[in-house]
């Protein structure tokens, strides 16, 4: 899931201060379980514009944030109250926003968190970052632990000289990836392998921005290829 | 011509590299001063890359300089601050200025340094780095183009014997002679008892390895490296001797203890050299050297 983490308040009231009309749209999915687009938080903002003396035409926690067709749909029903709003917030991540730029081509949109990255819920509210989304996954050759994301240095071959019981020498919080890599490679039997190959370094073109996948493109040249064949 | 200080190695006899650290600034005099105090006595003298992750003056550069001096220069190259174009084109910029070896390590991160808010690259990393090379002296770049003229490095690599747990830097080791590392400069170390197993390990493959000193000057840089430099350990034992040694005469026991390693380290054949890391003392490294009976 996307991690988000909630702006500073002050600076959003300050930034938003030209708009007087607000309405506030969370997400029910990433952004509500990191406590920062639910219905609790879009309340609380509510409060807050409100005692800074602006309207809140409304608020909705959407489905799918960062589905814009979706969105759009549920969106249907607050007609009246979009019509009279200056700026939409948006309460989830980077791309919950930017889906509501698409739905408001003609209106302001801010963001009201900060989107840090691809999370693993380890607890209730507690997130760790295990995968960054390389588009080149390595975890068959690693032991299904990712150096990319756990290693600070993204290193594909072992440790470097900084280990120090096991920990990284960025962080004694943060245990080093290659301990970790090498400890499953044991278990499962396949050290050897593990000190014989070298990981060639990675081709960071599987990673150029913006990327765009189409998923659907493929089936329908497949399904289409088909049709053909009958 | 090929690397004096490679030569120097298969010679079989005992080389010693110190390090010169550029400065942070254009102010050069001080490091000029320290190499002509080096000059005659090591056989190489590895120029440190933005080491510690704190900005200075570029290792390529100084190894100009070095060389300049009618010394051998090896070239540390770190993988944090350039991505794979920036490597090998300095590589190639350093074998036509006449540099003939090359330290292949991936650099401390950049939240070591004094521009944490940086971009650190690790576009690759060591053992990748090595191969760089390798690849370079074979004429061919990374996408395995053709180059007109190849490199003609001696390239070496790292290794941090007190590593914990020692296994996965152990492998990384393998990876790194596999790669094409020819010799090793080793994080410091101090209890040589446990570095001689190091050795036996080392031995089994072919290649050269320095073992790497730093000159204690105190019992609290002692006590300093233990708890905040992952892979150096400084026994107890050592520390207690300099705390034991008379008023104003602790450094003169770190330098005692740096030349009797350096002794016990030659006659027991342990390894094939040192490498003295003084850190801002480079004037002593000859003192120690005439201590241990290498000058
Ligand atoms: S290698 Fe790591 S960052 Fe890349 S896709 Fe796999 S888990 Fe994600
Ligand atoms: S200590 Fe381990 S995790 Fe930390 S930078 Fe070095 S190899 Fe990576």
């Amino acid at each position: 899931m996307i991690i988000t983490k909630k702006k500073d308040r002050k600076k959003l009231l300050e930034s938003t201060g030209r708009y007087n009309r607000f309405f506030l749209l969370g997400c029910s999915e990433c952004a509500t379980l990191c406590g920062t687009g639910g219905q609790e938080q879009i309340d609380e903002l509510k409060k807050e514009l409100e005692e800074s003396g602006k309207t809140v035409t409304g608020g909705f926690v959407a489905k799918t944030g960062c589905q814009a067709l979706g969105t759009k749909v549920e969106l249907k029903q607050f007609k009246e109250a979009l019509d009279n709003t200056d700026c939409v917030i948006v309460m989830s991540c980077g791309a919950g926003t930017q889906s509501a730029v698409e739905i408001f081509p003609e209106k302001a949109v801010y963001p009201s968190n900060d989107s840090l990255f691809l999370g693993n819920m380890t607890r209730l509210q507690m997130f760790d970052e295990r995968c960054s989304l390389c588009g080149e996954c390595v975890l068959d050759l690693t032991g299904g632990v990712c150096p990319v994301t756990a290693c600070p240095k993204g290193i594909l071959n072992g440790p470097c000289g900084g280990t120090k019981d096991g920990h990284c020498e960025i962080s004694a919080e943060i245990p080093c990836a290659w301990v970790r890599i090498y400890d499953r490679m044991n278990k499962l039997g396949r050290l050897e392998e593990f000190g014989q190959t070298t990981l060639a370094a990675k081709d960071w073109s599987a990673s150029i921005k913006p990327r765009k996948l189409n998923v659907r493109e493929q089936k329908d040249k497949k399904s289409g290829g088909e049709e053909k064949k009958k | 011509m090929s690397s004096s200080f490679r030569e120097a190695l298969e010679s079989g006899k005992f080389v010693v590299t110190a390090e010169a650290g550029p400065p942070k600034g254009t102010d050069i005099s001080t490091l000029l001063h320290d190499l002509d105090l080096l000059k005659g006595r090591v056989d190489a003298i590895n120029v440190t890359d933005n080491q510690s992750a704190v900005m200075r003056i570029c290792s390529l550069a100084i190894c100009k300089i070095v060389l300049d001096k009618g010394m051998e220069p090896i070239l540390q190259m770190t993988c944090r601050d350039r991505n794979r174009i920036g490597l090998q084109s300095d590589l190639l910029g350093a074998d036509v200025l006449g540099i003939k070896n090359v330290l292949c390590m991936t650099g401390d991160h950049v939240l070591a340094g004094d521009h944490k808010g940086a971009k650190p690259v690790y576009d690759v990393e060591s053992v990748q780095l090595l191969k760089v090379v390798d690849g370079l002296n074979n004429g061919k770049d990374m996408s395995g183009n053709e180059l007109k003229g190849a490199t003609h490095f001696f390239q070496g690599a790292v290794v941090t014997p007190e590593a914990t747990p020692p296994e996965p830097q152990m492998l990384k080791f393998q990876k790194k002679v596999a790669a094409g590392a020819r010799f090793f400069q080793t994080q410091a170390i101090y209890d040589i008892d446990k570095f001689k197993e190091f050795m036996v390990f080392a031995r089994k493959f072919p290649v050269k390895v320095l073992a790497g000193l730093v000159i204690l000057k105190s019992a609290g840089m002692a006590n300093f490296l233990n708890a905040n430099v992952p892979g150096i350990r400084v026994p107890q034992e050592l520390i207690d001797e300099i705390r034991g040694a008379e008023k104003g005469k602790a450094l003169e026991t770190g330098m005692n203890i740096a030349a009797r390693h350096i002794r016990r380290l030659k006659e027991e054949k342990i390894c094939d050299g040192v490498h003295i890391m003084a850190i801002g003392m480079e004037d002593k490294v000859p003192v120690i050297m005439e201590k241990a009976g290498l000058l």
